[in-house]
């Protein structure tokens, strides 16, 4: 396939990437103008806009771990207070410059944010969220009890040193530069990540960490990195809002966490500009809207209310949707045609022409693909779900495992891929012993799974949930997720990516029309495929497909028939549960039963499907 | 002196257990957290000290006090929850909704009786009991029969009747028990009128040793938050208990290290009890169970059943 081809098979670009860089070159000096001015601009009017800004940069940083990973973080006012006290206590007691000081807070809040992170990623949802409160409220109370930090009536802020003599009429207010640049970078970092290959893993961490964990992402390490990150971002905040007058803890206590989470959600969870705006709004409205307070107070409670009653996404998230049913409208009004009749067609599968590339797998062919022996696991129940289960797969062969319902096949894979630790017995991948590696080691060892019910990020296309299972592939994505759009190698990899992903949907059927639709929109059927493809793109030298044909149709069925045999003839083993025992039969070269924890009977199709003692326990006579 | 602080401790604990199950019981159903509870809880205490200013009879205000914060928490479920909820089930935005319903409540309050405190009847708060050297007044004595009896009623409620056992079921998976058949929306709607009244409860048995302020829903809602967080949310039964357990925590911290020991030593508690038992103290009966089962399993000749 040649460059020009991926790129007509790509989603239509409503810009040309040179416009898109203009527009960019404008935007930061729109920025860089609008700092301009804020530095020459009154004190009054500066002290506002600079603590907005610093609860921007808070804002995003909390949206960076409850939006993206689903991290819904309410230490975020503790590692702010941290922030800012930290940068106070080392310029005020130990005279330290405030710049030196920058990079020791960021440091001790990205420190902090790690071990907070580690703790608290052992539980999910509200009790994540409760953990994390309970750090804001001891920071709180250690700084309204600590002499050094000044007990409740707090710390003056540090002076913050004016630009020398001859560039500061030209420049203004030297914290308006600094706070602005801080911004700037924040903005920079975390808009960076949103446009990274780490993104769509990131959402894939936060809906499925199974089907992220599968595709080789370590994804506990990923989540505590992550909030490492945003609480250096939270720090970098403390430094900048230090600036602005008495620190004091009343200003970074449990309610100020739940504030900047409000903003937030207000402004719109997950978007570029949905916590800029909400910081804004919130910090800006109890100045711009002076009536008696009281009444103030109530017209920003209702507000909170009305904008989640009326628009749960918040303010931006309301604007993408308008914008999203624009485009809707407009690429329907213009390639409407041609989609129209892809869609109406029955299955909307072209058809297979599966092309993999040959994939060799590891060097020495004489050992099994997979071995595993005397496996026994159990879930605690009265009867152990799997005992002594023996599983021989031969390189380059197409294994099926069936069974009746509960007699231990997902169990048993499972195993296989390292999600469960057998309690008995080996594992080989490949000639490595692998029972108790990491999921994320077994992809490294050549293994790729998909799962009986295919959970994927709905909001992402089909090819970026696809893009997933390429993670491993690919050298220090996280890293290079910081710079990705300005690091050349990035911008390369982005694209090989998409277009490795699009060819992966193409083989197991699914054309360009799908693979720019989101997950959201497509039906089950295509889901699976999707699922499928996510499995194959980073070609594996072992798949394991657990029950691959639910829901779908006759015709479908014949077309994955059809991949299993391209990726046998490019050298992939497959290992593959399934309840239709004619595709079972038809496409696999050997087949093990399993009933009720046990091994019935393993060896070549054939035999199996003579074998008395199988008719009785699952094919029936 | 251990003594007098740990009944005053049990006192306090008891109205905070009273907060926190009013939390729970929300919670245990429709699986959010009414952060405007300890409002609802000043809402009751500021009608029944706004009528008895304008000497109304506590008979009559008390009941009315009472009705307004469980048909407050109704309103709240409908204006603030529910939408919500129709939405997203799985988001965080009832955080928001609920904090917002908050603000305007402790606002209004303070529109309509103005910001400073207000006199509460004082009710059985005039006649002490002494006994082994420690005092309680009639008060709070009747707080903690007040939080036993209905801890205990509602827990056999729960446990006992089908409407407990099919709550547990909507909080597991609302869908499910909609299509089972289930009126999901009544039992959320009632939930929220109990976890109101409940609230209602604990201000009218801490108004007589307290004071009536608009503010006062902020103090009793966090102290009742981290109860419930002690105790552990998934029971109400069990945040009564952590709500014991913080009053007298604080009692102690209050009379042995020093007043503003108070602030800072129950969240110390809370830490200690999240990084040994994440879900709670009073979960741990069934960590103890496990671990003793799991010990068991290890030895020979016993069932290999056993977890």
């Amino acid at each position: 396939m040649t460059a020009t081809q991926t790129q007509a098979a790509g989603p239509p670009q409503l810009v040309a990437p040179s416009v898109r860089r203009g527009l960019w070159s404008v935007a930061i000096a729109a920025y860089i103008v609008c700092t301009f001015d804020l530095g020459h601009s009154s004190s009054y009017r500066q002290g506002l806009l600079l603590v907005a800004a610093s609860f921007a940069i808070m804002a995003l940083s909390l949206d960076l771990v409850a939006g993206v990973t689903g991290m819904y973080s309410l230490a975020h006012a503790g590692l702010f207070a941290i922030g800012a006290y930290g940068t106070a206590i080392l310029n005020e007691v130990h005279h330290v410059n405030v710049f030196v000081a920058l990079p020791l807070v960021l440091a001790a809040t990205a420190v902090v944010g790690l071990v907070v992170g580690a703790l608290s990623i052992r539980v999910s949802g509200l009790y994540f969220a409760i953990t994390t409160l309970i750090f804001t409220i001891i920071v709180n109370v250690l700084l309204s009890n600590l002499k050094v930090t000044g007990g409740f009536q707090g710390l003056p802020s540090p002076t913050f040193p004016n630009f020398p003599h001859s560039i500061s009429s030209a420049l203004g207010s030297s914290l308006a530069w600094a706070v602005s640049g801080c911004l700037f970078l924040t903005i920079a970092v975390i808009w960076s990540i949103r446009s990274s290959a780490l993104y769509p893993v990131l959402l894939a961490i936060r809906d499925s960490e199974q089907f992220a964990a599968a595709a080789g992402v370590r994804t506990s390490l990923t989540r505590i990195l992550l909030f490492g990150l945003s609480s250096a971002l939270a720090g970098l905040a403390g430094w900048a809002f230090s600036f602005q007058g008495f620190i004091t803890p009343g200003q970074f206590n449990s309610t100020a966490s739940i504030n900047i989470l409000v903003m937030v959600i207000l402004g719109g969870i997950n978007t570029r500009v949905g916590p800029i705006v909400g910081a804004v709004f919130i910090s800006l409205f109890p100045v711009v809207v002076s009536i008696d307070p009281l009444w103030q107070e109530i017209l920003f409670g209702s507000i909170f209310l009305a904008v989640i009653v009326f628009v749960p996404e918040g303010f931006v998230g309301l604007l993408i949707r308008f914008g999203r049913l624009a485009r809707y409208r407009w690429q329907r009004a213009t390639v409407g045609s041609a989609l129209g009749v892809t869609l109406d067609s029955s299955t909307g599968l072209s058809p297979a022409t599966a092309s993999f590339a040959p994939y060799a797998g590891p060097a020495d062919r004489s050992s099994p693909a997979l071995e595993a022996r005397g496996v026994t696991f159990s879930y605690g129940g009265p009867t152990p779900a799997l005992q002594g289960v023996d599983l021989v797969v031969a390189q380059g062969s197409i294994h099926g495992l069936i069974g009746p319902n509960g007699s231990g096949k997902t169990t048993m894979v499972n195993l296989l891929s390292g999600i469960l630790t057998p309690q008995a017995g080996t594992i080989t991948v490949n000639g490595v012993r692998a029972e108790g590696l990491h999921v994320w080691r077994h992809t490294d060892l050549g293994m790729m799974r998909t799962f009986q019910t295919a959970v994927m990020v709905r909001e992402l296309t089909t090819a970026a949930n696809v893009g997933v299972g390429l993670y491993n592939r690919y050298a220090h994505i996280g890293s290079r997720s910081l710079a990705w759009p300005v690091l050349p190698s990035a911008r390369r990899d982005s694209r090989q990516m998409a277009s490795t992903s699009r060819g992966a949907l193409k083989n197991v059927g699914l054309g360009p029309e799908w693979s720019s639709t989101q997950v959201a929109n497509i039906p089950h059927g295509v889901e699976q495929l999707t699922q499928l493809a996510a499995a194959c793109v980073g070609s594996p030298s072992i798949l394991i497909l657990d029950e691959p044909l639910a829901g779908l149709s006759a015709e479908e069925v014949v077309s994955v028939s059809g991949i299993l045999r391209s990726l046998q003839a490019a050298g992939v083993t497959t290992i593959v549960i399934e309840h239709q025992t004619r595709f079972i039969f038809d496409v696999c070269d050997q087949v093990t039963v399993l009933a009720a924890g046990v091994l019935v009977r393993t060896g070549a199709a054939a035999d199996v499907r003579a074998d008395p003692r199988v008719r009785e326990v699952y094919l029936g006579q | 002196m251990l003594l007098q602080a740990i009944v005053t401790g049990l006192s306090i604990g008891a109205i905070y257990g009273l907060v926190a199950m009013g939390f729970a019981v929300v919670f245990y159903v429709t699986r959010v957290i009414n952060f405007a509870t300890g409002q609802l809880l000043m809402a009751a205490v500021m009608i029944v000290a706004g009528l008895s200013e304008s000497h109304w009879h506590a008979w009559v205000t008390i009941p009315l006090g009472l009705v307004a914060s469980a048909v407050g928490a109704v309103l709240i479920y409908l204006i603030a929850v529910r939408p919500v909820l129709s939405f997203n089930r799985f988001s965080f935005a009832w955080l928001v909704s609920t904090l917002g319903v908050a603000i305007i409540l402790a606002s209004g309050a303070a529109l309509i009786w103005g910001t400073s405190s207000l006199a509460f009847p004082r009710l059985l708060n005039d006649t002490d009991v002494k006994f082994f050297g420690a005092a309680l007044s009639w008060q709070q004595i009747a707080g903690v029969g007040v939080a036993i009896v209905l801890t205990i009623g509602l827990e056999l409620f729960r446990t006992r009747s089908l409407y407990g056992k099919l709550a547990v079921a909507i909080s597991n998976d609302a869908d499910t028990a909609s299509s089972m058949g289930i009126n999901v929306t009544a039992y959320a709607v009632w939930a929220f009128a109990i976890g109101g009244l409940l609230a209602g409860i604990a201000g009218v048995m801490v108004g007589p040793i307290s004071f009536a302020n608009p503010y006062m829903g902020d103090t009793y809602g966090i102290y009742g938050f981290v109860a419930l967080m002690v105790g552990g949310i998934e029971r109400p039964a069990a945040s009564m208990g952590g709500g014991l357990v913080l009053g007298v925590l604080i009692s102690i911290a209050a009379t042995y290290i020093n007043p503003l020991a108070a602030d800072w030593f129950p969240f110390v508690v809370v830490i200690a009890v999240l990084l040994l038992t994440p879900n709670g103290v009073f979960r741990s009966g069934a960590v103890v169970k496990r671990l003793l089962a799991s010990i068991g399993s290890q030895l020979p000749h016993v069932s290999p059943g056993s977890k």
